[in-house]
C-alpha cells in the first residue's frame, strides 16, 4: 500500500487521507455516512473495557486517523457480537469495520499490542487449524498456556474436562490435509 | 420420505460439545431428518481467520460449501459462531462473482458455484420439520419446566440483511421450549453477549457478561437455560463450576442443549455419563421434576 501524504494537526495527532480511502475500499461500507449518534456504543457489551468505542474507532477512520485507530486496544476485545452492525441507523457494518481495523493492525505490526496475548491465541488457533484442518482445543489450550508462560495455570479445570469426557487427547482431522495446507499457502500469498 | 441435510457439526461438537452432537444424533433420526456429514469436513475458521486474514476467513467455509453443494446437500451447523460463519461467506460469495472466482482459486480443485444453503439448529426444526410434527412426537412433554432462552450473538444478528427470525427479540426457541412442553419464561438476557472465545484471553470480562446473564435468568426463577451455541454453553455452565476462584457464579442453574430437550421430550433417556459432561448436573432437577428416573 502506497504511504499517502500524512498532515500533523494541531494537537499532534496524525492525519493520513489514504487511511480512509483504504478501508471504505477493503470494507465496502458507508463509514463516512457515520453521524455519531452513539447507538453502536450505548448497546455495545465490551464497552466498558474499550479505551476506544466504536464511535470513535468509526470517527478515526473518517478522519484518517490510522495511528490511533490501529494502536487501540478495543480492535483486539471487541468480542464480534454484531449488535452495533444491526443497530446502525445508517446500515454501516461496524463489526466488519473493527474486523477490517483488526487484520491491518496485524499487517502492520504483528503483535507490538498490549493485547498480544489475543494475537497469539488467534496465530495458535490457525497453526491447529493448518496442521489438522481442524481445531484441537486440548492441544491449542496447552500450546497457549505454555506461550503465555501460564502453563498449569489452569491444569485443575483442564483435568476436569478430561475426565467429563469434554476433551481429547487425540487430535481430530480432516483426510485430505493437503488440500487445507494448499489452501493456507494459497491465501498467506494474498495480502489480508 | 425425509429431508436430507448436510450435517456440519464443527471441531468443538467432537470435544466440548460432544452432548451436543451425541442430542442431535439421537432425536433428528425421528423427525424425519438425514443427518449425512458433510464429507471430509474443515474447521470454519472461526474468529481467528476473521481476525488475522480475510481470504482464510472466506476459503475456509468456501471449502465445506462447495463439497455440501456437490452432494447435493443444504448445510446443517448447529453450532451459532460456525453458522454465522457461513452465512457471512456465503452471502459475500454469492454477492461477487469477482469474490467468488478469487476463493475458488483458493479451494480449486474444489469450485463453488454459490448453490447451498446455510441453516441452523433453529431453522431446520421450526421451518423446515414444523412445529406440528415436532409436537406430534413428543411423547415425555417437560411439564412445569421454567426454561429461559438464551439465544447469545449469533443466530440472528445478520449484518445488512434479515435473519430468518427477529434480531433485537428472536422467538424461535421460546416456541420449540412451548413445543416441548416446557415453560419459556420471558426475560432479558436472551440476546447478551457471553464473551465467546474471550474466556481463554480476558477471563475478567467473560465473567462479568457471563454473570449478569446468570443474575437475569435468576431474577426470573428459572429452573435452567436452554441454548444452541458451543461457546454460550460452556462460558454460562463454566461460570457456574467452581473450577476457579473466579468461576463461582451460585445460580447452580443446568444450561442445556436444545437438542438435549428435545431428544428427552421424544422418550429418549441419556446415560449417566452423558450429563456428567456439564458442570452443573441437569439430574438432579430432571428427577425433582419427574422427568427422568432416579
Amino acid at each position: 500500500m502506497k504511504q499517502s501524504e500524512r498532515i500533523q494537526v494541531s494537537d499532534g495527532s496524525v492525519i493520513d487521507p489514504g487511511f480512509t480511502q483504504q478501508v471504505l475500499q477493503l470494507t465496502g461500507e458507508e463509514v463516512m455516512s457515520c453521524f455519531q449518534c452513539l447507538k453502536c456504543t450505548n448497546g455495545c457489551p465490551l464497552a466498558p473495557e474499550m479505551d476506544v468505542p466504536p464511535n470513535k474507532a468509526i470517527r478515526y477512520v473518517q478522519l484518517g486517523m490510522r495511528d490511533a485507530a490501529l494502536a487501540a486496544d478495543s480492535i483486539w476485545i471487541c468480542a464480534t457480537c454484531y449488535t452495533c452492525s444491526v443497530r446502525c441507523p445508517n446500515d454501516i457494518d461496524i463489526a466488519h469495520v473493527m474486523d477490517t481495523l483488526r487484520r491491518l493492525a496485524y499487517q502492520s505490526q504483528g503483535d507490538a499490542t498490549p493485547k498480544a496475548h489475543i494475537v497469539h491465541f488467534h496465530e495458535l488457533f490457525l497453526d491447529s487449524l493448518k496442521q489438522y484442518g481442524r481445531v484441537n482445543e486440548t492441544k491449542l489450550l496447552a500450546r497457549y498456556e505454555l506461550k503465555e508462560g501460564r502453563f498449569l495455570k489452569d491444569a485443575k479445570l483442564g483435568m476436569k474436562m478430561f475426565f467429563m469426557g469434554k476433551m481429547s487427547i487425540f487430535p481430530q482431522k480432516v483426510e485430505n490435509k493437503e488440500q487445507i495446507k494448499l489452501i493456507f499457502d494459497r491465501a498467506s500469498k494474498r495480502k489480508g | 420420505m425425509g429431508l436430507q441435510i448436510g450435517y456440519f457439526p464443527g471441531c468443538s461438537l467432537h470435544s466440548s460439545a460432544k452432548e451436543y452432537n451425541d442430542s442431535i444424533k439421537a432425536s433428528f433420526g425421528d423427525l424425519g431428518v438425514e443427518l449425512r456429514e458433510v464429507p471430509d469436513w474443515n474447521c470454519c475458521g472461526a474468529t481467528a481467520a476473521h481476525s488475522l486474514n480475510e481470504a482464510l476467513a472466506l476459503a475456509l467455509p468456501a471449502r465445506n460449501l462447495a463439497i455440501a453443494e456437490r452432494e447435493g446437500l443444504p448445510l446443517f451447523a448447529p453450532c451459532s459462531a460456525c453458522y454465522h460463519r457461513f452465512l457471512l461467506a456465503n452471502r459475500k460469495l454469492r454477492e461477487s462473482e469477482e469474490l467468488l472466482l478469487e476463493v475458488n482459486e483458493l479451494i480449486s480443485p474444489l469450485d463453488y458455484k454459490g448453490g447451498t444453503e446455510v441453516k441452523n439448529i433453529l431453522e431446520l426444526l421450526v421451518e423446515d420439520v414444523g412445529l406440528k410434527k415436532v409436537k406430534e412426537r413428543v411423547t415425555h412433554p417437560l411439564k412445569g419446566l421454567r426454561l429461559v432462552s438464551y439465544y447469545g450473538c449469533l443466530l440472528s444478528r445478520v449484518p445488512h440483511g434479515r435473519a430468518a427470525d427477529d434480531t433485537e427479540n428472536p422467538v424461535y426457541m421460546d416456541m420449540v421450549v412451548e413445543a416441548l412442553g416446557a415453560e419459556a419464561v420471558p426475560w432479558p438476557s436472551k440476546m447478551d453477549c457471553c464473551g465467546a472465545s474471550l474466556n481463554i484471553t480476558e477471563e475478567a470480562i467473560v465473567c462479568r457478561l457471563s454473570s449478569h446473564i446468570l443474575d437475569n435468568a435468576q431474577a426470573v426463577q428459572a429452573q435452567a437455560v436452554v441454548t444452541s451455541c458451543t461457546l454460550c454453553q460452556m462460558n454460562l455452565d463454566l461460570m457456574q463450576s467452581g473450577t476457579k476462584p473466579a468461576y463461582n457464579h451460585p445460580a447452580n442453574l443446568p444450561v442445556f442443549y436444545i437438542s438435549e430437550l428435545l431428544a428427552m421430550a421424544m422418550g429418549h433417556s441419556f446415560p449417566a455419563a452423558h450429563w456428567k459432561k456439564h458442570f452443573i448436573n441437569p439430574r438432579e432437577l430432571l428427577e425433582k421434576m419427574g422427568l427422568i428416573q432416579s
